[in-house]
C-alpha cells in the first residue's frame, strides 16, 4: 500500500506540470492584458508597455513558463499584479478558509446525506422515504446563490423582527467567528446532502437486496447491525467517490458561497484574479485546486481498499 | 404554542452566542463595499474602493470638495510665476503619521515618483502636460515650483486626484513592495489592518493636525454581493451599503431605519459619432439621431431613475458645467433633419458597445437601436469584450471605421479641462481619446483658454460657451449621466458621498 501511496503520488507530478502548462497557455489565450489592467484604461501604450516589462510579459512564452516554473520548483509562485503580494502567501490566507468550510459542509452534508438515505432505503416506499427524498431534490434544485439570500434574510432580518431582537441572530456575511460559518455551511451542504441522500439510497436497495444480507439476517443478526455494519460498508464505495467529488468541487467551486456570503476563499481568489488577468494568482491557485484533486483522488483510492478488502493495489 | 416557539427561538439565540460584533455600537463605523482595495500603494492603484480607503490616510496638496470647489489641503495657497511656473505654498508643523515632517522635500520626492515612467504610476498622466512630465523644484521648506511644458490651469484640480497623495517620505524609500501593503499618510486615519478580501480596518491617527474625526474605528468591510449588502445595512450589521440596485431604492426608503442617499457621479455615458464618416460628418444627421433617442425613457425604465439625462457632456457637480436643453424626443423634427440631409428610410449603421462595463451598457445600446428604427435607421448592434473594445474603437483615423460607438468618461479631477480637453479637442484625434475626430477651431481656442489662465471666473466662461456649441454640434448622442445610490444607517450623520466615488468618514458620527 505504502508504495502504492507513493506511485501515486509520482505520477501526480506529471498531472500538475501538465495542468500548470495548460492553464499557463490558456491564461495567456483569453483575450485582455494584465498590462492593460494594472495601468487603467487611460493608459498610454507608452505606459502599458513598461508595464508589461516589469510583468515580463514581453519575453516568448515558453522562456515566460521556464523561468515560471523554475521558480516555483523554489516554492516562489511570483506576486499578484493586484496585490503585489507574493501568491504563496495570498494563497496561505485564504485556504483554510475554504478547507474550513468545505470540511464542515461535508461532514455535515455526510451525516445527514447518509442517514437519510439509509432510513430512506430501509423503508422503500413508506411517506419517509418519499418525504426525505423530496427532501433531497428540494436540496438539489435550490440555486445556493437564492438560498443563501433566503438565509441571510431569514436570520438577520425577519427572524429578529419577530422576536423583537435589537441585532440579527447570525452575522449576515463575513468570516472570524463560528456564527460566521452556519448560514455558508448550511447552503453548501443542502447541496451535497441531497446528492448523498439520494447516492446512499440506491446504493443500499443494491445491497439490501443481496444474499449476503439475507443470510445475516437469518443469523439473528439485530436489523441496526445489519444495515450500518454490513450493509451500508458494502454500499460506502459510491458514497465515498461522490464525497470525493464533491470536497474536490468545494475547493475550487465554493465560489457562489463566498461570493453570496463574503467568504474570503480560494473561489473568490480566483474568480477576482481572472477578471483581473491576474497571471500569477490563478497559476498558482489552478495548481493548488488541483493539487487538492489529485491528493483527494488518492485519499479515495485507499479509502476504497480500506471498505472492500477485495481491493488490493499492486 | 406560540410562546414556546418564541423560547425555544431565544433559547437557541442564545445557544448561537452574541459573539460577533454588530455596528452601529461605540465608535466604529462599519462600511459595506462591493470591492477590496487591490493594495494600499496609493501610486499603483486605479480603483475608487480602492481611493476611498487611502484617502482616510492620505491627503493632497488640494481638495476637490463634494460640491466641486477646489481648496487647498496640505498647501497653503497657488500663485502663477509667469504662464508655466506655478509656486506652491504648504502648511506648515504638519508631520506623517511616522513622525516624518511635511515640508517641500516630501512633496518633491512624492510627485517625482509619481511622475517616474519606471514607477508606472496609472494616474502619471495627470500630470504629463504636452507629454512633458511636469517638473517640480523645492523652493525653499516649504514651498515648490512646479513647471508645466505649456500653461495648465487645471494643475491644482490634478494635483487634488488621490493618485498625487503625500506618502511620507520615509515609506516611499522603501520601495513598492513596502507601500503595497503598508500606508504612512498625514492623514486623520492610520491603517490598523487589511484582512484579503475581507475588511480593512483604520483607526484615529492622534496626531492629526486637523480636526480630530468622532469615529475612532472605520472597517471597510468587503462584501461583494449587492443583495448581501442590503440585507447588511437592513439588520444593522453595517452602518453604510454602497451600490445599491436601483430596484432596490423603494423598498429601501420604507425602512425608518436606513436613509437612502442618491449622489450625482462623474461618469458620463455617451455614444460618439465618427464625424469624418460619409454620414456622420452632416451635423443635422448627428441632431436626428439625438432628437430619436428618448434619454428620459432610458434613464426611468433600465435605471429605475437612477441616472441623469445629460444637459452637458459632463456631470453636474464638476467646474465648468454648464446645463443645456437636453434634446427631446421628436421624431417629426429627427425625420425631417435627415430628409433634409438626404439619408434614406432604412439606412444602416453599425453601433459598438462595450458589455458589462458600465451598469446596463448592453440594454442602453438596444434601446438606441429600437428608437432610432422609429425614425427608420437599422441599426446593427456589435459588442466586444472591454479589454478588446477599447482599442478598437479608439484606432487612429486612417484604420478607424467606427461609425458610433459607446463609451463612458468619468472627470476624477472634477475639472471641465480634463471632462473637454481629451473628448473634443482637435489635438486629441486618436491616439487620444477624441473618438469623434471632432473638429471645430472655436471650442479648440476656448479650451486652450480654459487651460491657460488661473481666473475660475474666465475659465468658467470659456467653458460655457465651448459647452453650447460642442451641444449644438453634436458630436455625440448625448446619453446620461451616472448616479451613485448609497444606504446609510439612520443614526449615522455627517457621512459624504462624494461625486466620485469616495466615501468620506471623517466628519461623520453615530448617534
Amino acid at each position: 500500500m505504502t508504495l502504492y501511496i507513493i506511485r501515486r503520488l509520482i505520477l501526480a507530478i506529471p498531472t500538475l506540470l501538465g495542468v500548470s502548462f495548460l492553464v499557463f497557455i490558456s491564461v495567456r489565450l483569453v483575450p485582455g492584458d494584465p498590462a492593460i489592467a494594472l495601468a487603467g484604461e487611460l493608459a498610454t501604450p507608452e505606459l502599458v508597455q513598461q508595464v508589461r516589462q516589469n510583468l515580463g510579459l514581453d519575453q516568448p512564452l515558453l522562456v515566460q513558463y521556464g523561468r515560471y516554473m523554475l521558480r516555483v520548483f523554489q516554492g516562489d509562485m511570483g506576486s499578484s499584479v493586484r496585490s503585489r503580494l507574493p501568491v504563496i502567501e495570498e494563497i496561505q490566507t485564504r485556504l483554510p478558509r475554504t478547507l474550513s468550510l468545505a470540511a464542515v459542509s461535508l461532514v455535515v452534508s455526510g451525516v445527514i446525506g447518509i442517514t437519510l438515505g439509509v432510513t430512506a432505503a430501509t423503508r422503500p416506499n413508506s411517506w419517509f422515504d418519499g418525504g426525505s427524498m423530496i427532501f433531497a431534490l428540494i436540496g438539489v434544485s435550490m440555486p445556493i446563490f437564492w438560498l443563501g439570500l433566503m438565509l441571510m434574510i431569514f436570520f438577520a432580518v425577519l427572524l429578529p423582527q419577530w422576536l423583537g431582537l435589537g441585532r440579527p441572530i447570525l452575522p449576515p456575511t463575513g468570516s472570524g467567528s463560528w456564527q460566521h460559518m452556519v448560514m455558508p455551511v448550511i447552503a453548501l451542504a443542502a447541496n451535497s446532502m441531497a446528492i448523498q441522500a439520494r447516492m446512499t439510497r440506491a446504493a443500499m436497495l443494491d445491497v439490501l437486496r443481496q444474499d449476503y444480507i439475507r443470510t445475516a439476517r437469518a443469523k439473528g443478526q439485530r436489523e441496526r447491525l445489519v444495515v450500518y455494519t454490513h450493509a451500508l460498508r458494502n454500499a460506502m464505495l459510491p458514497i465515498v467517490t461522490v464525497i470525493g467529488l464533491q470536497f474536490g468541487t468545494l475547493l475550487g467551486g465554493a465560489v457562489l458561497t463566498e461570493t453570496v456570503f463574503a467568504w474570503p476563499g480560494i473561489g473568490r481568489l480566483l474568480v477576482d484574479a481572472i477578471g483581473y488577468r491576474d497571471y500569477p494568482v490563478i497559476q498558482g491557485t489552478v495548481l493548488v485546486i488541483s493539487l487538492g484533486f489529485v491528493l483527494t483522488n488518492i485519499l479515495v483510492d485507499i479509502l476504497y481498499a480500506y471498505l472492500d478488502p477485495r481491493i488490493q493495489y499492486n | 404554542m406560540k410562546q414556546f416557539a418564541r423560547a425555544v427561538l431565544l433559547l437557541s439565540v442564545l445557544a448561537l452566542g452574541m459573539a460577533f460584533p454588530v455596528a452601529g455600537q461605540g465608535s466604529t463605523l462599519t462600511i459595506a463595499t462591493g470591492t477590496d482595495i487591490e493594495n494600499t500603494n496609493v501610486f499603483s492603484v486605479t480603483a475608487s474602493p480602492s481611493f476611498t480607503v487611502l484617502d482616510h490616510i492620505y491627503e493632497q496638496l488640494f481638495e476637490m470638495t463634494e460640491a466641486g470647489e477646489l481648496l487647498p489641503e496640505l498647501a497653503e495657497s497657488i500663485t502663477a510665476l509667469s504662464d508655466n511656473e506655478y509656486l506652491i505654498t504648504l502648511k506648515q508643523g504638519i508631520s506623517f503619521s511616522d513622525g516624518t515632517p511635511f515640508n517641500a522635500e516630501a512633496v518633491k520626492a512624492n510627485l517625482d515618483y509619481a511622475l517616474n515612467a519606471d514607477n508606472a504610476a496609472p494616474y502619471r498622466f495627470l500630470m504629463v502636460v504636452a507629454d512633458e512630465p511636469a517638473q517640480v523644484e523645492v523652493v525653499d521648506e516649504y514651498s515648490v515650483k512646479i513647471t508645466t511644458s505649456i500653461p495648465f490651469a487645471p494643475l491644482p484640480a490634478h494635483l487634488s486626484h488621490s493618485a498625487f497623495s503625500m506618502v511620507s517620505p520615509a515609506a516611499l524609500a522603501q520601495g513598492a513592495d513596502f507601500l503595497a501593503s503598508n500606508a504612512v499618510g498625514t492623514g486623520p486615519y492610520m491603517l490598523s489592518a487589511w484582512n484579503r478580501a475581507e475588511q480593512v480596518v483604520l483607526t484615529r491617527n492622534p496626531n492629526y493636525w486637523g480636526e480630530q474625526p468622532q469615529i475612532e474605528t472605520l472597517i471597510f468591510k468587503v462584501v461583494p454581493e449587492a443583495g448581501a449588502r442590503i440585507v447588511e445595512i437592513e439588520s444593522g450589521t453595517v452602518d453604510v451599503a454602497v451600490r445599491i440596485p436601483p430596484a432596490d431604492i423603494p423598498r429601501l426608503r420604507m425602512n425608518p431605519d436606513v436613509e437612502v442617499m442618491i449622489t450625482p457621479g462623474l461618469r458620463t455615458i455617451y455614444i460618439f459619432f465618427n464625424t469624418t464618416d460619409p454620414l456622420f460628418d452632416d451635423v443635422r444627421v448627428r441632431q436626428a439621431f439625438n432628437y430619436a433617442v428618448d434619454k428620459e425613457a432610458i434613464a426611468n425604465s433600465l435605471f429605475e431613475g437612477a441616472a441623469l439625462v445629460s444637459e452637458a457632456p459632463f456631470a453636474p457637480g464638476i467646474f465648468g458645467y454648464t446645463p443645456q436643453t437636453p434634446y427631446p424626443r421628436d421624431l417629426d423634427r429627427a425625420r425631417a433633419l435627415l430628409a433634409e440631409a438626404g439619408v434614406a428610410e432604412g439606412t444602416s449603421v453599425v453601433l459598438y458597445h462595450p458589455t458589462g462595463r458600465y451598469p446596463q451598457d448592453a440594454l442602453v445600446a438596444d434601446a438606441v437601436r429600437s428608437q432610432l428604427a422609429d425614425i427608420g435607421i437599422n441599426v446593427e448592434l456589435r459588442t466586444l469584450e472591454w479589454p478588446q473594445y477599447v482599442p478598437h474603437v479608439r484606432r487612429p483615423k486612417p484604420e478607424n471605421d467606427i461609425q458610433f460607438a459607446m463609451l463612458g468618461w468619468s472627470v476624477p479631477t472634477m475639472d471641465a479641462d480634463y471632462a473637454l480637453f481629451a473628448l473634443f479637442h482637435s489635438s486629441s484625434h486618436p491616439p487620444g481619446f477624441n473618438g469623434a475626430f471632432y473638429s471645430n477651431p472655436e471650442v479648440d481656442r476656448l479650451l486652450d483658454l480654459g487651460r491657460s489662465t488661473l481666473d475660475q471666473a474666465e475659465r468658467q466662461a470659456a467653458y460655457a460657451r465651448a459647452i453650447e456649441i460642442i451641444w449644438e454640434d453634436a458630436p455625440w448622442l448625448f446619453l446620461y449621466s451616472e448616479i451613485q445610490v448609497t444606504a446609510v444607517r439612520s443614526n449615522v450623520q455627517g457621512f459624504v458621498v462624494h461625486p466620485d466615488e469616495s466615501l468620506i468618514a471623517t466628519g461623520a458620527s453615530i448617534n
